[in-house]
């Protein structure tokens, strides 16, 4: 396959055509944040943490689901791309209740990373504090809305890999929220399968297991991609 | 009558924010003492909803002096939801933490925050009647009472890799093992911890000799007493049954279990304070108050398990002829016995072949709908109370703490000692420093015991520059 020749961060590449901006990246090593992208699933470009900027393209776009072309210059690193990314970090936080000192995922958390990488110290907007719903309806896992920050990283992986599409999302803004089935409680779900592969590919502590507290929580979300990779093998 | 006011605002050297107001009468006599208690924290309310296996990384955030005791009370409740038990060796690395910050709050109370008061005076400069007063003044005594502290964060560290707040108690036993690299590391400690708290033994023993009056007659009214105790009454901080005293050194009720404990104590809210009032159920609220603690544990206990600290027990026995000792200076006396005893329990435990095994947790999952679980914290008794669904999310939380259980006797104490030594015509600062030291005998965490909602009414007092009432506003 012909490559075609790319400008990243001031550096001349030779790319795989029809590769999005952060598959290449991520080829080269060239840092870019995400949080709804999971190796193994559709790209979305839902959470606004990959934006990139793109000579003579005045808006930001999303590295996840913008393809490279040919003579594309890519910024990953700028000023403007890091106020965005501090912003909708921020947002994040301020949007749910997120108190990472008694979280089961605290010290292996994909938000609590992020914050640390883009130097969270305060969150300049006022915080919602929602009243949000710990669904225990399921015997072995617990979905804490309090701690989702609606990547739909569950949703995909169910409907993608596991097939089941128990997941979905309800309403819009501040009201959305993942569903089970057509909002029942998760427990009494006609499709979950109890694969626990929504658990993994959570990038927060919004899923998890009961069994586990704080300091117990693996996931392995890089099981999505296997599982992808291997199917593709036997067919 | 007109009434004449002193407030003690903040209460200091104490962990907590609280004041006391002192009522005098026409004559500048006392006329009566209160201890408020104005934070508020609201743990209950808002654990409410949660997954009870949450709990034990939640409630040790109430307080950043006694967290292990409250992961303890919380994973026994979780385990009696659960209907399993810990591991033979995850019981010991609990009761290796669980020492660890017993001894850590200890030299704390009496180290950084009481020992000022009897190596300094209490009538002595109030800014420097501190721990860095004690550093200039005593550096190596500063320095010990650091270290000894030090040691008891490390017995949580070595365990679980964090001093405070520790992880890693978990429902079934322990989530860590102990190595053995740590293991030798800790054992290394002993010696120097034990000549610590025998110096602060001597310490306290030649104030009492130096101020046998005021020891003495330091608030030192009769009280019910509240203590863990092992099957043969031994002293007793991690796991056993609960025993009530009476002043006269009567075993009320004897091997209790923790988890019927609303068979005997009740609770009332006052509309002074954000802190409860725990009583004796037998006796009512009016007879029933009771105390908890070192000098609670040391009166109720039959022996202490460990050599050294049982010689020094026996000395604290002699002075009332076996009797309960009510005066409650004595708590930094007892304070101090019980670190002894710490130490001497913590190099047993050290030294037992399986300390360091890695069959650690025992797993379970729901199975009963309501838990309790207790244990002693430096400041005494604590219960965990928690009742869910059938899924494991909680519908109620009940927490008892040991500083609450101390309330009433805290305020009559106060009363006592503001009788003893506060003249209205007369007032000075070390007067009021003696008042403020009642309260630092309970060494209090107010933090821990503040967590009702909901049920406490709320009163605004809005006074001129003179000190007069303007305006009350008052909830509920």
């Amino acid at each position: 396959m012909n490559k075609i020749p790319v400008i990243i961060d001031d550096k001349s590449f030779e790319v795989d055509p029809h590769k999005t901006i952060l598959e290449v990246c991520r080829e080269l090593d060239i840092e870019i944040l995400t949080m709804c992208h999971l190796k193994g699933l559709t790209d979305i470009g839902a959470c606004r943490l990959c934006l990139v900027e793109v000579e003579g393209i005045n808006k930001l776009l999303s590295a996840c689901t913008t393809k490279v072309a040919a003579n594309m210059v890519i910024k990953t690193q700028t000023e403007r791309i890091k106020k965005y990314q501090r912003i909708t970090t921020e947002l994040f936080f301020a949007d749910r209740n997120h108190v990472c000192a008694v979280c089961v995922s605290n010290g292996k958390c994909e938000l609590q990373n992020l914050g640390y990488k883009v130097e969270l110290d305060r969150i300049r907007y006022p915080h919602l504090f929602p009243q949000c719903e710990v669904d225990t309806s399921h015997p072995w896992y617990v979905m804490d809305h309090n701690r989702c920050i609606m990547c739909t990283r569950c949703v995909r992986v169910c409907n993608e890999v596991e097939g089941a599409h128990n997941w979905d999302v309800m309403n819009r803004g501040h009201q959305v929220r993942i569903i089970s089935d057509f909002n029942t409680p998760w427990g009494e779900s006609s499709t979950c399968t109890s694969c626990g592969k929504c658990l993994h590919a959570c990038p927060t502590g919004a899923i998890w297991p009961k069994a586990i507290v704080q300091g117990q929580l693996e996931k392995n979300p890089g099981m999505v991609n296997e599982l992808v990779e291997r199917r593709k093998m036997k067919l | 009558m007109d009434k004449r006011k002193i407030f003690i605002s903040p209460v200091t050297r104490i962990e907590g924010h609280a004041n006391i107001t002192i009522e005098l009468d026409d004559n500048g006599n006392v006329s009566d003492a209160l201890f408020h208690v104005n934070e508020f924290r609201g743990f209950e309310k808002f654990c409410e909803g949660r997954m009870y296996t949450e709990m034990p990384t939640i409630t040790p955030r109430i307080c950043g002096i006694c967290p292990t005791s409250h992961t303890l009370a919380s994973v026994k409740a979780c385990e009696m939801i659960q209907g399993i038990q810990p591991t033979y060796t995850a019981n010991l690395l609990r009761r290796l933490m669980h020492i660890g910050q017993n001894l850590s709050s200890h030299a704390l109370s009496f180290f950084h925050l009481s020992s000022p008061d009897f190596l300094l005076g209490y009538d002595s400069d109030p800014a420097k009647r501190n721990i860095l007063g004690i550093a200039e003044k005593f550096p190596d005594i500063a320095v010990r009472g650091i270290r000894l502290r030090k040691f008891g964060q490390e017995l949580s560290e070595r365990i679980t890799g964090k001093k405070i707040h520790i992880m890693g108690i978990v429902p079934g036993g322990m989530a860590y093992p102990l190595t053995e690299e740590n293991r030798k590391a800790l054992l290394e400690w002993i010696p120097e911890a034990i000549e610590t708290v025998q110096l602060g033994i001597n310490i306290i023993k030649k104030f009492h000799e130096d101020n046998p009056e005021m020891v003495a007659s330091f608030a030192n009214s009769p009280t019910l007493y509240l203590g863990t105790v092992g099957p043969g009454g031994e002293h007793e901080l991690y796991d056993g049954k609960l025993r009530f005293m009476d002043g006269d050194g009567i075993i009320l009720q004897d091997q209790l279990d923790p988890a019927k404990y609303l068979d005997f104590i009740a609770e009332r809210s006052v509309n002074w304070s954000y802190l409860k009032y725990p009583y004796y159920k037998p006796y009512g609220f009016d007879k029933g108050f009771y105390r908890v603690g070192p000098l609670a544990r040391l009166n109720v206990c039959s022996r202490m398990k460990t050599p050294l600290a049982q010689e020094e027990f026996e000395k604290f026995k002699h002075m009332s002829g076996g009797k309960p000792v009510h005066g409650t200076f004595y708590y930094h006396y007892t304070r101090l016995i019980e670190a002894l005893s710490d130490v001497e329990d913590a190099e047993r435990i050290l030294n037992d072949p399986e300390v360091t095994s890695l069959h650690i947790q025992h797993h379970g999952r729901w199975n009963y709908a309501e838990g309790i679980g207790s244990s002693e914290a430096p400041r005494g008794t604590l219960f965990h109370h928690y009742k869910t669904d059938e899924t494991g999310k909680l519908l109620k939380v009940n927490l008892l703490i040991a500083t609450g259980q101390n309330n009433p006797s805290m305020n009559r104490s106060v009363l006592e000692v503001a009788k003893q030594y506060v003249k209205g015509d007369d007032i000075k600062e070390g007067m009021l420093n003696r008042v403020e030291s009642t309260i630092r005998c309970y060494d209090p965490c107010l933090s821990c015991s503040t967590h009702a909602l909901g049920q406490m009414p709320m009163v605004i007092e809005v006074r001129d520059r003179k000190g007069e009432l303007v305006k009350r506003v008052e909830r509920n």
